[in-house]
């Protein structure tokens, strides 16, 4: 068992463990911390197969990189929307 | 390849640059602005197709570095045809938003300036991730024009927003997994070293899950009705024209280069059954739908069935006329959705209801409207000589040739008597004079002959029909 | 591995999972909100060991620090509410995703090591002293793959859309009481701490061409400093209205986006940069999007109060 072994393993977990969130959740809130976990879970199986290299493959990172922008915009909006959601709730 | 980048360019300059001015210009010079920059991208992808004609694929190493370093961007009949398709829907649309009296508010422009720009980018791109790329943004983009109709869009649209981005993520572990087996992003160059071995499956398995989930396939279509419904009108005429074919090409470039030959033969009947099950499934929901404009929306569920089973069969046999018959269809059906949405649009304001009881008498309170509806209703049916027609008669072409491929053309006859089922009930209704509705006195005359309009082209399209079948089988992959 | 490594790397993903785990299964949701921030800082430790430190700084700021932000701010305003564990189908669904995992790990453990090697990170490597920078993360992101990371801007840039869309049309604007007065404390570390995260933005995106940083790392510290810097009251109200605003938030797509235009009018195509200018372009376009990256998330998580009457 190498390091990129388990960390490929610990990323697909960590994507199921956010898809069986987004699955079984009822609350909003959780199921958008669900899907960024499904994200952190991509990330890492990305950042895992950079590290198969010595010399790590900056591909990849650059990848990364603007995965993490697109998903915290993804998630800065959609934290939004369930805000403005709530309060349009509580005034009936 | 310059004239298919300026008709990508055009409408993302002109939405950052209506963003920059602010909503008082935008207020102003919005809707002119936008229908100037869908004329003038229109044509440069009249140009780009032009240039298709003599040397059928020009492409681009972004940078001008190696290939596989480059995002490449490549430019097909077919890309070029859809950059048309993409430009002429959203000039249409625009024009219906801007002399409709119920229209949008000024923030529409830019956002449906910026969708324009992101189809084109999708339609151009070669390589994977940065196909990841501009899903997300159409994702985002369709959201911002979601929330437009206020409060009441909301939770459809935080809804598709977290399985979009769950779908966007399935696809993009495809991508990873694509990567770690090949070390490449290039669909091109994939396509020359895809194995069909147990890890390419998967990858394959992961992104076409997620792309189902983004075109609204059946089974995966559950956010859609919900969604395009609540939108605006013109915003729904946008998604359910343009944005879901977004993921379809994209599906379509996965199987037919990416995949290896032999398992894209063994999906392809796997397809085209879903296909099947959403054509006849949807189309049952929209018979049962109360409402006018969720109707229309399980319409699309329905019809992009067809263009399952089109992708299906075209996988399964490798049919140059199969691949022909997709697109048509596709092009056929943006038509005709953008017309019905309006039209549906245009029916609801006039009548005063969203539903569906309030379509009786419509061809005496909106009759212009009503008459946009049945016949862009007709082209989704497949009546002659409409594009659902061209479409679909080049679809059964190879269907009836061979005994064996009856069944399939028993599911496409089952699908056109549902759509003809639910397109009926709506006008039948229309016609029933005497439980009629209050009438609106002041009804937008304008705005329901823009709503005509593009039903109009759907049947125009089949007197081109010789044209299109020609560019899309010749020039195309 | 050796001993130590394999404890440590065991215990990272145990804490990662376990982490993860409970933000989304433990009862109340201040604990979720805490668990995620620590499990984003968990994650950054680990980009760190797998020898990722552009991630670990992007990790560290975006992920751990301005999500953890924005999700407290929403459950501020989301009522509490018990966890219910849904009955209906639990085993299928459980049935599921264990078969899903087994199937994923049987395959994707193919991929644990590499044999022959792939070409494209021999190319980068090969390419990166023509690109302009020397960094190859930032070779990449901005020279190499420049037109990912243009539309990348574009998604920022919607995500702001949409948030705009929602104030416009909410009856009840973020009031007042959701912004307490500025308590003095907030207010004396602000003005030493805004100063210090101005720099470390301005080091991170520095350095970025020769080293781990960059526009999106700086960004989002630069991103801090504004939140600070407006919670204290020391800076106006974010509007949109406000033509400054929006220009800094647009400057980057702008500049990008005629850059883009440019090469492919005047140059030799799209995004092709010309050799001489490659670094100058670079780093206009760096500072440029960092600037817009900086207000966009800043107005992302502080910009709430919108004048209706626009």
């Amino acid at each position: 068992m190498t390091i990129v072994t388990a960390y490929l393993l610990a990323g697909l977990a960590l994507f199921l463990i956010g898809l069986h969130g987004l699955l079984t959740l009822q609350s909003m809130l959780r199921r958008i911390m669900a899907v960024n976990l499904m994200g952190s879970g991509v990330f890492l199986v990305l950042t895992a197969l950079a590290a198969r290299l010595p010399e790590t493959d900056p591909v990849l990172h650059a990848l990364v990189v603007t995965g993490l922008v697109v998903s915290i915009s993804a998630t800065a909006l959609a934290l939004r929307l369930h805000g403005a959601l709530e309060r349009h709730r509580e005034d009936g | 390849m310059n004239p298919a980048l300026s008709s990508m360019a055009l409408p993302l300059l002109a939405g950052l640059l209506l963003l920059l001015a602010g909503p008082g210009l935008m207020r102003r010079w919005g809707g002119t602005l936008t229908l100037i920059v869908s004329v003038a991208s229109g044509l440069a992808a009249w140009m780009a197709l032009q240039s298709t004609l003599d040397s059928s694929r020009q492409e681009a190493l972004l940078g001008g570095w190696e290939e596989g370093l480059a995002i490449r961007l490549e430019l097909t009949a077919l890309s070029a045809l859809l950059l048309l398709f993409t430009a002429l829907i959203h000039g249409l649309v625009a024009l219906y938003a801007q002399f409709s009296r119920h229209g949008v508010s000024h923030a529409y422009w830019p956002l449906s300036c910026l969708l324009h720009g992101t189809l084109a980018a999708l339609w151009l791109s070669g390589d994977l991730f940065n196909l990841y790329v501009t899903l997300e943004l159409l994702g985002l983009v369709s959201v911002a024009l979601l929330t437009q109709s206020g409060p009441r869009a909301w939770r459809p649209a935080l809804n598709y927003l977290v399985l979009s981005l769950a779908a966007s993520l399935c696809y993009l572990l495809g991508v990873a997994i694509l990567y770690g087996q090949y070390g490449l992003l290039d669909i091109e160059l994939l396509s020359g070293v895809t194995e069909n071995d147990a890890v390419t499956r998967l990858a394959l398995v992961l992104m076409t899950g997620g792309l189902m989930l983004k075109a609204a396939m059946w089974p995966l279509h559950g956010w859609l009705p919900a969604a395009h419904a609540s939108a605006p009108t013109a915003v729904s005429a946008l998604l359910s024209a343009l944005v879901v074919k977004g993921p379809l090409f994209i599906l379509w470039r996965l199987w037919s280069e990416v995949a290896p030959a032999d398992l894209a033969i063994q999906a392809g009947p796997l397809f085209a059954a879903a296909g099947i099950a959403a054509l006849i499934g949807g189309g049952y929901a929209s018979l049962r739908s109360p409402y006018i404009k969720t109707l229309v929306a399980y319409s699309t569920v329905a019809q992009m069935g067809y263009a399952m089973m089109a992708l299906g069969l075209l996988l399964f046999w490798q049919h140059p006329q199969m691949h022909v018959a997709l697109w048509l269809f596709v092009i056929a059906h943006g038509l005709a959705k953008a017309s019905l949405f309006m039209a549906a649009g245009e029916i609801q304001h006039t009548v005063g209801t969203t539903r569906i009881s309030g379509l009786r008498g419509a061809t005496q309170t909106a009759p212009i409207a009503m008459f946009a509806f049945a016949v862009a209703g007709g082209s989704l049916i497949g009546l002659p000589p409409s594009g659902g027609f061209l479409s679909k008669w080049v679809l059964l072409g190879p269907l009836l040739n061979d005994p064996w491929n009856w069944p399939w053309a028993a599911g496409v006859f089952l699908g056109t008597l549902v759509s003809a089922a639910y397109v009926f009930r709506a006008v039948i209704m229309a016609f029933d004079r005497v439980h009629i509705k209050r009438v609106n006195l002041n009804p937008d005359h304008t705005a329901q002959w823009l709503a005509m309009l593009p039903a109009l082209l759907v049947w125009a399209m089949a007197l081109s029909g010789n044209w299109l079948v020609q560019w899309l089988a010749g020039g195309g992959i | 591995m050796e001993i130590a490594e394999a404890v440590l790397d065991t215990a990272l993903i145990g804490l990662l999972l376990t982490m993860a785990w409970a933000t989304l299964h433990t009862q109340r949701m201040s604990a979720a909100i805490a668990l995620f921030a620590g499990f984003g800082m968990v994650l950054a430790l680990i980009w760190a060991r797998l020898r990722a430190p552009d991630l670990a700084l992007a990790e560290a700021a975006i992920g751990a620090g301005l999500t953890s932000a924005l999700l407290l701010r929403a459950a501020s305003i989301t009522r509490e509410e018990t966890i219910r564990i849904p009955t209906s189908r639990l085993w299928l669904r459980w049935l599921f995703v264990t078969a899903v995992f087994a199937w994923l790990a049987v395959h994707v453990l193919a991929l644990s090591t590499l044999d022959g090697g792939h070409s494209l990170p021999e190319l980068v490597t090969g390419q990166t002293p023509n690109s302009g920078v020397r960094h190859p993360v930032t070779a990449v992101l901005l020279n190499f793959r420049a037109w990912d990371t243009l539309l990348e801007l574009l998604v920022l840039l919607l995500a702001l859309l949409g948030f705009r869309q929602i104030a416009r049309h909410n009856r009840h604007p973020y009031d007042a009481d959701h912004h307490p007065a500025p308590w003095p404390l907030l207010k004396a570390w602000s003005r030493s701490l805004a100063p210090l995260l101005v720099v470390t933005g301005g080091y991170l995106l520095w350095r970025g061409s020769d080293d781990p940083g960059g526009a999106f790392q700086a960004g989002a510290v630069l991103a801090a400093a504004l939140v600070l810097l407006r919670l204290s009251g020391q800076l106006p109200v974010f509007r949109w209205s406000r033509w400054t605003v929006r220009l800094a938030a647009l400057t980057g797509p702008a500049l990008f986006l005629s850059v883009a235009i440019g090469s492919a009018v005047m140059g030799e195509g799209w995004l092709n940069y010309p050799d001489n200018a490659s670094t100058l372009l670079i780093v206009l376009i760096e500072s440029a999007a960092t600037v817009s990256i900086a207000v966009t998330l800043a107005f992302l998580v502080a910009g709430e109060e919108e004048d209706i009457a626009e």
